[in-house]
C-alpha cells in the first residue's frame, strides 16, 4: 500500500488559532477602542462606567448571539426585531414585581422567543420556506402584536427588574454581564453536542450533512428556537435598561445584530463563526458610540463610524484568512 | 443458475421510483451474494444514482422490495440504513469541509466524555484508529477536511463507508478522483473476505473486470440483465448498456493537412505555471492536450479564454492578434473562440433555466426579435443544434438540472457550437459521462472539425486522445514536453511522456 502524504495544514495551538480567528480580531479591536476611551475619559476604567457600558451592550449582545446560531446554519433571522419589541411591551404592560415576578417575566420572554423560533424553524425546515421570507413574516406579526398590546411608548417595567439587573454584584460584577457569561458557557457546551456540531455541518453543506446522517430539520429548528430564546432574553434586558415599553423598540436591533455578527467574524454565508465573537462585536458597536461621544464627535456621525469599522473589520479578517490560506498552500 | 434465497446477502426485487412524470427507475432487480463484488453498469441517466439513494435510505422507492439476509429491508433514513449494515461512499462526496477529519468520521454522533459532551480526545483517538486500520495513518484526524486534496477527500469518504458497512457496501464511482486505486482494491478484497456484499459502480471497465465477478446492467431505469464478467466481452456489455452495438471509432487526418490556414496560433505563452508554450491549431484540425493533473493545462485554457491574465506571449485567432479579456470578448476575435468549461455544475449550466435557454444563452441578442427572446424562436434555434450533438428534442423544455450529467454535457457542447465560433476550447469534454454519450460527443466534435472548425481539447483519458486527436501535445511542468501526430499517438507512448520520460518518438515502458 503506497503512502501518499496527505497535505495536512500546519499545526497550530488552540491559543494561536483563537487569536487569528474572527473572535480574536474583534477582541483586539475592542481592547484598542477601550484604550482610546480611557485616554479621553479617565473614569472609563471605573466600575460605574464599565457597568454602564455592559448594561448598554447586553440587549444587543444577546440578540446578536441568537442571530449567530441561525447565521451559522446558513440562514437569516429577521424575527429578532419582532421578538424584542413584543417582549419589551409585555414587560411594560404586565409588570410583575419582586424576584419571583422577575423570574416569571424572564421565563415568559424565553417562552415567547422559543415559540416564535419554533414557528420559524417549522416554516423553514418542514415547509421549505426561505429563512428571510419566513422570519420576515414572523417579524411583522410580532411587531403588529406589540402595537396591539401597546399602541404608543409607555408603561412601566417592574422596579425590581430595572434596579437589580442594572446593578452590580459585590460592587464589581455587572449583573447584566452574568447573563452574557451564562450565554457563553451554554454556547461552549452546546457546540460540543451532536446538535452543535450538526449546526456547523448543515451551514457548510446541507446535502452532505444529510448524507452524513445529520438530522437536518431537527438541527435547524433547534437553532431557531435557541435564537428565539436569546432574543426573548434580549428583550427582557432591554426592558430593564429602558424601564418602559416601546412597540418599535426592536427595530434598531434588526440591522445592528447583523452588523455585530459580521463584525464578530461570523461570515453570513454560514458554516463558520462563533457566538462569542458576536457578543464582542455587539460590545464594540456600543463602545464605539461612547468613544465617539467622549472624543467630542457629534452623535449624528455614529452610524458612519459604525459602518466603517464593520467594513474594515471584515476586510481585515478576509485578508488574514487569505494570507493563512496561502501559507497553508505552500 | 439457481440461487437459494436465504444464502443471498441482498435481494433487490422490482424496485421502481418516479419523480412526477419522470420515471427514474422502472423495474430493477439485483441479487448479491455474501462476499461478492457486484458491478452496476449503465449510462448516465440509466438510474444508478436513484438506486444508490434508495439503497442508502435517502429516497424511498414507490414499489418493489428489498431484503438483507432474508429479512425485509426498508430503511427510513441514512442512519437507519447504517445501523442495518448498509453504507455508501457517494460519488458527490458527502464530507463537511469545515469539520475535522475526526468529526466527519464520527458524524452524526460524537463519542461522549465528561458531562455528556463530545470528547475531543476520544474522537481523535477513535478516528486515529480508523485511519490506521485503513492505511491512512499519515492523516492527522484534527485536520479540517477543507484543506485536503480531492483525492484524499475521496479516500476519507470511502473509509467512512467501510466503517459502517457490515452487510452491504455501495461504492459509487469511488475512483473518479482517486490517485491510488491499489489502496482501494486492497480494502475491497479485505472487506470481501468478511462476507460483505459490495455494489461497485464505475465507468471504468478495466477496474470492474479486476474487482468484480458479476455485473448487472441498467438501461432506462430497468435492469437489463446480470452477466458473469469472465464470459462477457466489452462489446457485449456496451451493447447491453446502450441497446445498440458499438461503432468503431476511426479518426482520419484532415484532408487539408499542413496547408490549412492557422486558426489558433499560440506563441511563447506564459502565465500561472505555464511557461513559453507555442503551438498552432489549423482549420479542420483536432488537437488534444495530454497531461497529468496540474501540469498547466488549466492555466493554458483559462489564459486562452481570458479568465486569467497571460504573463507573456501572444495569441492569434485566424491571424488576428487577440488580447482576450473575457470569454465574451473571445467570441469576437477572428472567427471566434468558444470555451467549454471543466466543471459543468459550477461553471457551465444555469440550473433552473430550461435546456433550450441554457443552449441559446450566448446568442440571445442574435435571436431576439424586438428585444425579446420569444420561446418559440428559442426552441427552434436550439432544436437545430440539439440534433448535431445527438440530444433528444424532448429534453429542450426540461429544466437543465433535471437532466443526467451526460445530457447536460451535450447541451453545453451545443451551446459552444451555437456561438458560431470556429475554434473551440474543450476542457475534458467527456468527464463523468457514459460510453454512449461519449460517442455522441466524439461525433459532434469530428463533424465540427470536418466542416472546417478547429478544436483544442484536454482530456484526462488516454483512449480519448488516441481516438479523437489528429495531433497530441503533452504538457509537463507547464511546458510542451512532446508532440505526436497521427499514428504516432498511442497510449503507451503518451503514458511515458506524461510522467516526463522519453522525449520524442520511442518509449521504453518497464514491463
Amino acid at each position: 500500500m503506497s503512502a501518499i502524504a496527505a497535505n495536512t495544514a500546519p499545526r497550530r495551538s488552540p491559543f494561536w488559532r483563537a487569536v487569528i480567528s474572527g473572535t480574536g480580531i474583534v477582541a483586539l479591536i475592542y481592547v484598542l477602542l477601550y484604550a482610546l476611551y480611557a485616554f479621553w475619559q479617565p473614569d472609563a476604567l471605573s466600575v460605574y462606567t464599565f457597568t454602564d457600558l455592559v448594561n448598554n451592550s447586553t440587549p444587543l449582545a444577546l440578540a446578536a448571539a441568537g442571530e449567530t446560531l441561525v447565521v451559522i446554519s446558513r440562514g437569516f433571522d429577521l424575527s429578532v426585531a419582532g421578538v424584542v419589541s413584543l417582549t419589551n411591551v409585555l414587560m411594560a404592560v404586565y409588570p410583575l414585581d419582586g424576584p419571583g415576578g422577575a423570574l416569571v417575566s424572564l421565563l415568559m420572554c424565553c417562552a415567547i422567543g422559543a415559540f416564535v423560533g419554533m414557528i420559524n424553524g417549522i416554516l423553514v425546515a418542514r415547509l421549505g420556506l426561505q429563512t428571510i421570507a419566513a422570519t420576515l413574516g414572523t417579524m411583522i406579526v410580532c411587531q403588529g402584536l406589540a402595537l396591539v398590546i401597546l399602541d404608543a411608548p409607555g408603561g412601566t417595567v417592574a422596579d425590581f427588574v430595572t434596579y437589580t439587573l442594572t446593578d452590580t454584584l459585590f460592587g464589581v460584577v455587572p449583573i447584566a454581564g452574568l447573563f452574557l457569561v451564562a450565554a457563553v458557557v451554554l454556547w461552549l457546551a452546546f457546540r460540543r453536542t451532536n446538535t452543535g456540531i450538526g449546526l456547523y455541518a448543515i451551514g457548510a453543506d446541507e446535502q452532505s450533512a444529510r448524507f452524513s446522517g445529520v438530522a437536518v430539520s431537527g438541527v435547524r429548528i433547534t437553532a431557531f428556537v435557541g435564537a428565539g430564546i436569546l432574543y426573548g432574553v434580549a428583550g427582557f434586558m432591554l426592558s430593564a435598561q429602558t424601564a418602559t415599553g416601546n412597540p418599535t423598540a426592536g427595530t434598531p436591533f434588526l440591522m445592528l445584530t447583523f452588523a455585530a455578527v459580521a463584525l464578530g467574524g461570523t461570515p453570513l454565508s454560514g458554516g463558520r463563526g462563533s457566538l462569542v465573537g458576536s457578543i464582542l462585536g455587539a460590545g464594540t458597536l456600543m463602545l464605539l458610540q461612547k468613544v465617539l461621544f467622549s472624543g467630542g464627535v457629534s452623535s449624528f456621525y455614529t452610524g458612519i463610524f459604525q459602518g466603517f469599522v464593520l467594513v474594515l473589520a471584515i476586510v481585515f479578517g478576509n485578508t488574514v484568512a487569505r494570507l493563512l490560506k496561502k501559507d497553508e498552500a505552500r | 443458475m439457481s440461487t437459494d434465497e436465504t444464502r443471498l446477502a441482498v435481494r433487490i426485487a422490482k424496485i421502481a421510483k418516479s419523480y412526477g412524470p419522470t420515471v427514474a427507475l422502472d423495474s430493477v432487480s439485483i441479487d448479491l451474494r455474501p462476499g461478492e463484488v457486484h458491478a452496476l453498469l449503465g449510462e448516465n441517466g440509466a438510474g444508478k444514482s436513484t438506486l444508490v439513494k434508495i439503497l442508502s435510505g435517502v429516497v424511498r422507492p414507490d414499489s418493489g422490495s428489498m431484503s438483507i439476509l432474508g429479512s425485509p429491508y426498508t430503511p427510513h433514513g441514512i442512519v437507519d440504513a447504517r445501523t442495518q449494515g448498509v453504507a455508501t461512499a457517494f460519488q458527490e462526496l458527502s464530507l463537511l469541509p469545515n469539520l475535522s477529519i475526526a468529526e466527519n468520521l464520527m458524524l452524526p454522533k460524537m463519542p461522549r466524555g465528561m458531562l455528556g459532551l463530545a470528547s475531543h480526545r476520544t474522537a481523535m483517538a477513535s478516528a486515529g484508529r480508523i485511519l490506521q486500520d485503513y492505511g491512512l495513518a499519515h492523516f492527522d484526524p484534527d485536520t479540517p477536511v477543507g484543506v485536503l486534496s480531492l483525492s484524499d477527500r475521496q479516500r476519507l469518504e470511502i473509509v467512512r463507508a467501510f466503517t459502517h458497512a457490515a452487510k452491504l457496501l455501495i461504492l459509487d464511482e469511488p475512483t473518479a478522483a482517486l490517485a491510488d486505486v491499489e489502496w482501494l482494491f486492497e480494502l475491497v478484497r479485505r472487506q470481501k473476505a468478511l462476507q460483505t456484499a459490495i455494489l461497485y459502480i464505475s465507468h471504468r471497465l478495466g477496474e470492474v473486470r479486476t474487482l468484480c465477478s458479476r455485473a448487472t446492467i441498467l438501461r432506462n431505469g430497468r435492469s437489463i440483465g446480470t452477466v458473469e464478467l469472465s464470459g462477457a466481452s466489452d462489446a457485449n456489455i456496451f451493447e447491453m448498456m446502450v441497446g445498440r452495438s458499438a461503432r468503431e471509432a476511426v479518426n482520419a487526418l484532415p484532408a487539408t493537412g499542413d496547408t490549412a490556414p492557422i486558426a489558433l496560433g499560440v506563441k511563447g505563452l506564459s502565465g500561472g505555471i505555464l511557461s513559453d508554450v507555442s503551438f498552432n491549431v489549423r482549420q479542420g484540425e483536432i488537437v488534444g492536450i495530454a497531461a497529468l493533473e496540474g501540469q498547466g493545462q488549466r492555466d493554458l485554457f483559462r489564459t486562452l479564454i481570458g479568465l486569467t491574465k497571460a504573463k507573456g506571449g501572444s495569441v492569434e485567432i485566424d491571424g488576428v492578434r487577440a488580447q482576450i479579456a473575457s470569454p465574451g470578448a473571445a467570441l469576437h476575435f477572428g472567427n471566434g473562440l468558444a470555451y467549454l468549461p471543466e466543471d459543468r455544475k459550477s461553471e457551465g449550466i444555469l440550473a433552473g433555466l430550461t435546456t433550450a435557454s441554457n443552449m441559446v444563452l450566448p446568442i440571445i441578442s442574435r435571436i431576439a426579435r424586438g428585444g425579446i427572446v420569444w420561446p418559440a424562436g428559442e426552441r427552434r434555434v436550439a432544436r437545430e443544434t440539439a440534433a448535431a450533438v445527438d440530444l433528444q428534442e424532448r429534453y429542450l423544455h426540461f429544466k437543465i438540472d433535471e437532466l443526467s450529467g451526460g445530457n447536460q454535457q451535450k447541451a453545453l457542447l451545443a451551446r459552444v457550437i451555437m456561438t458560431g465560433a470556429r475554434t473551440l476550447l474543450l476542457f475534458d469534454p467527456t468527464r463523468g459521462v457514459d460510453v454512449g454519450t461519449k460517442q455522441s460527443i466524439y461525433e459532434a466534435i469530428r463533424k465540427f472539425a470536418a466542416d472546417g472548425g478547429s478544436v483544442l481539447f484536454y482530456s484526462s483519458e488516454l483512449p480519448e486522445l488516441v481516438h479523437l486527436a489528429h495531433r497530441c501535445i503533452v504538457l509537463y511542468g507547464g511546458r510542451i514536453f512532446a508532440e505526436y501526430q497521427g499514428d504516432a499517438i498511442d497510449e503507451q507512448t503518451i503514458v511515458g511522456a506524461l510522467i516526463g520520460h522519453a522525449r520524442g518518438t520511442k518509449t521504453e515502458v518497464a514491463a
